[in-house]
């Protein structure tokens, strides 16, 4: 289709094409939780991307706050594209609109204005994300947030403060356990591939990593950590900041170029999805252009990589445990990993795997949405909440450590009896118990 | 602030109201994005109580409104012209209740349609009709629009799936219309609501029908290098006597932006066209049909014909079907949708024609439609920032609708008319037509608030408003009448018609009405009938439309009252009454107008018999499947007129699913013609719903165009008998509620089996009908035939074979008394048993027949004692959803009332009758309390 001139300025105006790709049919409308709780037509991708070429018409202010408030109420889960026969790439244009928001000098809150400060200042330069980290790990592993939630002392704190504690507190392992210093004990390494570490993965689930590579370790698969990778970038993106997003991720590109054509394997769903992206993110610059191409075609997900490999299933179980899958919207949407980790999980000695209504629908953490936007996260996770309740699972399993705190968090403030956890979590126990793993 | 919005935050709390002129946008269009209509609020309801509040508010300010679900409607259906207020039933999303027993689900308006098939999926029971939409809109805009979609082909549009409605009307009023039994007496309100766009009121609950899911379904993928051999095939099909669930097609245009998209099916991208064909049923005599609908393809030169190998690949190929539309957005800017419906024989030229169209004009067009039902929607792509295509799109778009209506199509077939279409409706209705249409709008809504610049056309030198108020200056004149000479006088005929008959106090003076009425229709055709008593009636019988006409401007002049009638079977219907001064015989009226065997599709006069038509129509292997009481002698129009359903209405439906359009002479010899000759039509209001079953009381049906069905290859019935009626009312629930397919289950009562011959004991007696293939039939006999032998654990079922005179005498059953007593009364199917029990002792004495399925009741009595008679039908009132009285001796009808109707219904029809029969012309059945 020939590209036409448009009043559209700013990131919006690159994605004229897709914008008008949108035939308005509604089909995605169900798909979007914010629609499902509201009813509002504002708050549907439809009607978001209604708002979005309003704006490049100029009959809406960039501005304004229906603007504002509508594109800053969407989830980003992308279940819109799953449902959309249009193929319109509702992410993008969202990461545009609020790039074009972010530009436009809106005055905003005081929580986002810190967590903008915290991308530039924080998240972006690695050490000091290090140390961030590390003091979130001291304080929950003082077990202060634990004790506050138990006595619901917290209750006292604001809202969004207790759910910050219950949040942090959600990332320590339900079993206590720190990260194991294991390896496993047979391994043929026919392939070699790259982890990519994720800033939040290593800081607070750094166990995760450790199984997701003994995992790899016992299907035959080697793994390596290049040094010198940094946050992929996806929180920036979603806060529109595309420039701070597009620094991180040459500065991945660079680092996972040393390593060939070796996979990069990711075993969070936000990240893995943003790095996928990067070819569309860096497609305007000639020196990126092709090597952003090249490294997002070696992008999967860990299940996606087992997949490849085979996966071993080895006994025994650990009795009878009931377990359901909830997706990460950004490992389904995003990485199109719809069976893998099912299959993943169906791999797992002694698992009884229970299927979750609305497994596919977001569980309203999305990134750091639950803080901004506490209200509507809470009825998208009340809702998540009610269908895992009935599955009566003990065990829920879900692919990124943003779902993995916001479920966790939920389930402790709703006094439910929960474990959640990585899928190769489960797979990596079932391997102990088995005998795979030898102390490194 | 506006203040209007202050008071509808005051109403429902300012969460329910969005105001903000930038949060309005968004609502300026549904899914047709070339209209835009901003409205003034759109306000959340969250239960019918307080959208009855928010009306009552907007008909105090007399601002209007528009309801919305999920807006995804395509022909701006839901746009506030003017600046009205939109009614938003989003938040409306509860599953009321489920009744799997009856199968029946209550919704609210704004429940996904698809949810309700989720809803319900554990108990095997589905919701059919799934419009392209059906994962986002709602059940409250599918009864606005009537939508069709994939599977109407065999099992019909909402409306024959819609069996009640909870409406708020514009004045804020809540009425239920429908009823969840097999009938509910009156004016068929929600027949006509369903497809009123919302024009009529908003809707905020549905009681929907559910339907078993088929225990059996193949889906076919069928490939054509050209385009033209795959309409041939479609044609081929339908001719042939298959009844497929769902016959589609897909162009090859289509077929390559849905490979391109997540709904991708593996559908040949080199292909120029696809069939998607989906059979369902039982699984005996399925392969049969597969393997007849592959034969057909191949013979009209299909490249493969492919069975989906699994429920996944089936999935996969509707999802693509169903996404096309929204793919088209991948090589378009815009589309405009067309709808149009042409008789399945017309397909091959009129496709072809839109593609030249679209050439000479130099735009693209796609097809991708329900060919099975001849609904096409031609889609031509364009880009609305180019103001000399734009112009090009519209003139294109219509001259593909001129062509499809000089087919003989209609303009719209499931999408509605709304914004879009109402320049087109005058090409498919006269300005009398229409003009009837406003009429009953203005009965629902009489100051015209209720989703205003919709359907209707403003008409030439009488705007939409002008025409409403001309019907209620009309309406009002009547009153004034009434008010100062007291009711229309009556004229009185003396018993022997040879004198000269004496006519007291006409508004003009003397005048001779056998004479006059000779004048029109020849004095040979003119007689005299005794109705009762000593007074008697002139019986005029025209041949033409034109001479029914004028015997009604006749009697409108001259204050007459007229009784339309067919074979005089019903004359005494409905509440006890002064008999009119003519009865209208049209059984002068009789041809066959048209049959075309390849459309399924007959049209006749409505003076010919049912038993005529159905020979006439036998000829080519298809019949109109009726079987009203009376059907031996009824015509055609009195069918209709009566309305009511037979035994087999259970597999086939009521009279009121088989109508598809119809010309009536309306009071005052005006002469309307309602629906069309195509399967599928939403253009302009539904108003053969509303003269099906209206008792003669609204105007004359003279004409009538049936959809037709394929004679089934083999009928037979099972007969069931035993002393227990409770064991063999249970047998037959077992066998309504199974996965076979009976077109009846009926239970006859000693006498009556007796009388028919079934046998000659004293035994209650199950008729089990079977029908379709060879194959089919058996397996559904012997398996009907364990299951009731099961249940009333003895032998004691026989098969008949040669079953169409068992059938047709049990249709023609009258009561023998001398003071003939005949009610029906009509329950849900699980309530059956109870209200049986309640005839005492089962009725063993009585002459009576039941429908387990439907829940259907019809008993001949005697009235030797009213008194008793009176008491034991009170009570049967109390204890059924609705009994009426057919026929009785007049004090019972008069104590009792024949019909029972409730008291918002009377209110409606009352205004409707007001409408189109204000000087109160045809007889007065109902009694409306004027």
């Amino acid at each position: 289709m020939p590209e036409r001139p448009t009043q559209l300025t700013g990131a919006l105006a690159a994605e004229a094409s897709r914008l008008l790709a949108c035939v308005h049919c509604g089909l995605c409308l169900e798909a979007c939780p914010t629609y499902v709780q509201t009813g509002d037509e504002n708050d549907g991708p439809r009607g978001r991307i209604y708002l979005m070429r309003a704006v490049g018409e100029g009959r809406l202010a960039l501005a304004s706050e229906t603007f504002t408030r509508h594109i800053d109420r969407c989830l980003g889960c992308r279940a819109c594209e799953g449902a959309c026969p249009a193929g319109v790439e509702y992410g993008h244009l969202l990461e545009a609109a609020r790039a074009d928001v972010a530009a436009g000098g809106r005055k905003a809150g005081w929580t986002s204005r810190a967590l903008r400060f915290a991308l530039r200042h924080v998240w972006s330069h690695p050490a000091r994300l290090r140390a961030a980290f590390a003091l979130a790990r001291l304080l929950r592993d003082s077990r202060l947030p634990n004790l506050l939630l138990s006595t619901k002392l917290s209750r006292l704190l604001p809202a969004r403060v207790e759910l910050s504690l219950a949040l942090l507190e959600g990332s320590r392992a339900s079993n206590g356990e720190g990260a194991r210093e294991e390896t496993a004990a047979t391994s043929v390494e026919a392939e070699v591939a790259l982890l990519f570490e994720g800033c939040v993965t290593e800081g607070l689930f750094a166990r995760v990593n450790r199984a997701t590579a003994r995992v790899l370790e016992a299907n035959g698969c080697g793994v390596k950590s290049p040094g010198g990778q940094v946050c992929c970038g996806a929180l920036h993106a979603h806060a529109g900041d595309l420039e701070g997003a597009r620094k991180l991720a040459r500065r991945n590109v660079e680092a996972f170029e040393t390593e060939g054509r070796a996979p990069v394997v990711t075993n969070a769903g936000g990240c893995g999805a943003m790095l996928v992206s990067y070819a569309h993110l860096l497609a305007g610059e000639e020196e990126y252009a092709a090597r952003a191409r090249d490294f997002s075609s070696r992008v999967r997900d860990v299940s996606q990589q087992l997949e490849a490999t085979g996966v071993r299933s080895a006994g025994p179980g650990a009795g009878e445990v009931k377990a359901t899958y909830d997706a990460s919207c950004h490992l389904l949407h995003g990485q199109k990993a719809q069976a893998e980790p099912l299959r993943v999980l169906g791999r797992v000695a002694g698992l009884e795997l229970v299927p979750l209504e609305g497994a596919d629908v977001c569980c309203g953490g999305a990134g750091v949405y639950n803080l901004l936007e506490t209200e509507m996260s809470s009825r998208v996770l009340a809702e998540k909440l009610k269908h895992v309740g009935e599955t009566g699972a003990g065990v829920l399993a879900t692919g990124n450590p943003g779902c993995h705190m916001q479920l966790a968090a939920g389930a402790r403030l709703a006094g439910m009896k929960l474990r959640v956890v990585h899928p190769v979590e489960l797979l990596d126990e079932s391997y102990r118990r088995a005998g795979l793993y030898r102390k490194r | 602030m506006d203040t209007l919005v202050e008071k509808l935050r005051a109403t429902l709390g300012p969460g329910q109201v969005v105001s903000e002129p930038e949060e309005l946008l968004v609502y300026e269009c549904d899914g047709l994005t070339h209209y835009r209509h901003r409205p003034r609020a759109v306000v959340f309801p969250t239960s019918t109580e307080e959208a009855a509040e928010v009306l009552r508010l907007l008909a105090r300010e007399r601002v209007p409104l528009v309801p919305r679900g999920a807006g995804t409607g395509l022909s701006g259906g839901a746009l506030a012209v003017g600046g009205g207020v939109c009614i938003e039933l989003a938040r409306m999303r509860r599953v009321l209740k489920v009744d799997v027993e009856n199968r029946l689900a209550v919704v609210e308006a704004g429940v996904v349609n698809a949810h309700v098939s989720r809803a319900v999926a554990r108990h095997g029971l589905y919701y059919v009709p799934d419009p392209s939409s059906h994962g986002s809109c709602t059940v409250g805009g599918n009864v606005g629009e009537n939508a069709g979609g994939i599977h109407c082909l065999k099992y019909g549009t909402t409306t024959d799936h819609v069996v009640g409605a909870r409406v708020v009307l514009p004045e804020g009023r809540v009425v239920d219309l429908g009823g969840a039994g097999a009938e509910s007496p009156g004016y068929d309100l929600l027949g006509l609501f369903v497809g009123s766009e919302g024009t009529f009121g908003v809707v905020t609950e549905v009681t929907v029908r559910l339907t078993p899911v088929p225990p059996s379904v193949r889906t076919l993928l069928a490939d054509f290098l050209r385009l033209d051999d795959a309409s041939r095939a479609v044609s081929a099909i339908i001719a042939e006597g298959l009844t497929p669930a769902g016959l589609e097609m897909v162009d090859g245009a289509t077929i390559r932006a849905v490979e391109a998209s997540v709904f991708a099916a593996g559908m040949p991208t080199d292909a120029e066209a696809a069939l998607l064909v989906e059979l369902d049923g039982l699984e005996a005599g399925m392969d049969e049909e597969v393997e007849r609908v592959r034969s057909i393809c191949t013979r009209h030169g299909a490249r493969s014909v492919k069975l989906a190998a699994d429920e996944q690949e089936r999935k996969r190929l509707w999802a693509a079907r169903k996404g096309a539309f929204g793919a088209m957005g991948r090589i378009t800017p815009d589309i405009l949708i067309q709808d149009a419906v042409v008789p399945r024989s017309r397909l091959p030229e009129v496709l072809a024609a839109t593609y030249r169209i679209g050439a000479r004009y130099g735009l693209r067009v796609a097809n991708v439609f329900h060919a099975g039902d001849g609904n096409l929607h031609p889609l031509v792509c364009f880009d609305s920032r180019d103001a000399a295509q734009v112009e090009r799109v519209h003139e294109a778009g219509r001259e593909i609708m001129e062509t499809c209506v000089r087919a003989g199509g209609t303009i719209t077939g499931e999408h509605g008319v709304g914004l879009d279409k109402s320049d087109y409706l005058p090409l498919v209705f006269s300005e009398e037509d229409m003009r009837a249409m406003l009429k009953v709008r203005a009965a629902f809504d009489p100051a015209g608030l209720c989703n205003p610049g919709k359907i209707i056309p403003v008409l030439k030198g009488c705007g939409e408003a002008r025409a409403v108020a001309e019907v209620k200056s009309a309406a009002r004149g009547t009153v004034e009448e009434n008010g100062s000479n007291g009711k229309p006088a009556q004229l009185k005929v003396e018993v022997n018609a040879a004198s000269s008959n004496v006519l007291t106090g006409t508004a003009r003076g003397p005048l001779d009405p056998a004479s006059a009425l000779a004048g029109v229709v020849g004095r040979e055709h003119v007689g005299a009938v005794t109705t009762g008593g000593d007074t008697s009636a002139l019986v005029a019988e025209p041949a033409t439309f034109e001479e029914v006409c004028e015997v009604l401007r006749l009697a409108e002049g001259e204050r007459w009252t007229v009784t339309p009638a067919g074979a005089c079977a019903w004359l005494d219907a409905g509440e006890a009454q002064e008999p009119s001064n003519v009865i209208l015989k049209t059984t002068r009226m009789a041809r066959l107008v048209e049959h075309e065997p390849a459309d399924l599709v007959a049209t006749a006069e409505a003076g010919m018999t049912l038993a005529d038509f159905n020979r006439a129509v036998g000829r080519a292997g298809q019949w109109l499947p009726l079987d009203p009481p009376g059907a031996d002698v009824a015509t055609l129009g009195g069918v209709l007129a009566a309305g009511t359903v037979g035994a087999q209405g259970f597999g086939y439906g009521a009279p009121r699913s088989h109508v598809l359009g119809m010309r009536v002479a309306l009071a005052g010899g005006r002469l309307i013609k309602a629906g069309g000759r195509v399967v599928k039509n939403v253009a302009g209001y539904d108003l053969c719903k509303l003269f099906t079953g209206s008792h003669g009381t609204l105007g004359v049906i003279l004409e009538v165009t049936f959809r037709l069905r394929p004679r089934p290859r083999r009928e037979a019935t099972l007969v069931a008998r035993t002393r227990d009626p409770r064991a063999l009312f249970e047998a037959a629930r077992a066998l309504a509620g199974s996965q076979l397919l009976p077109v009846a289950v009926e239970i006859l009562s000693p006498p009556l089996a007796e009388e028919l011959g079934v046998i000659d004991d004293n035994d209650f007696v199950m008729l089990a009908r079977f029908a379709g293939t060879e194959g089919a039939v058996d397996y559904q006999l012997a398996r009907a035939a364990e299951l009731v032998e099961g249940v009333l654990k003895e032998r004691a079922t026989e098969r008949v074979e040669e079953d169409e005179a068992l059938w047709a005498r049990l249709s023609s059953t009258q009561s023998r008394g001398d003071v003939p007593l005949e009610w029906r009364a009509s329950v849900l199917p699980s309530a059956l048993g109870a209200l049986l029990a309640r005839l005492g002792n089962y009725g063993r004495a009585l002459t009576w027949h039941a429908g387990a399925g439907d829940g259907r009741l019809r008993v001949f009595d005697d009235a030797r004692d009213v008194e008793q008679a009176l008491t034991n039908l009170r009570e049967m009132r109390r204890a059924a959803r609705s009994l009426v009285v057919e026929r009785a001796p007049d004090e019972l009808k008069r104590e009792l009332g024949a019909w029972g109707l409730s008291e918002s219904n009377t209110l409606l029809m009352k205004r409707v009758k007001e409408q189109l029969d204000p000087l109160h012309t045809f007889a007065q059945r109902f009694d409306f309390k004027f």
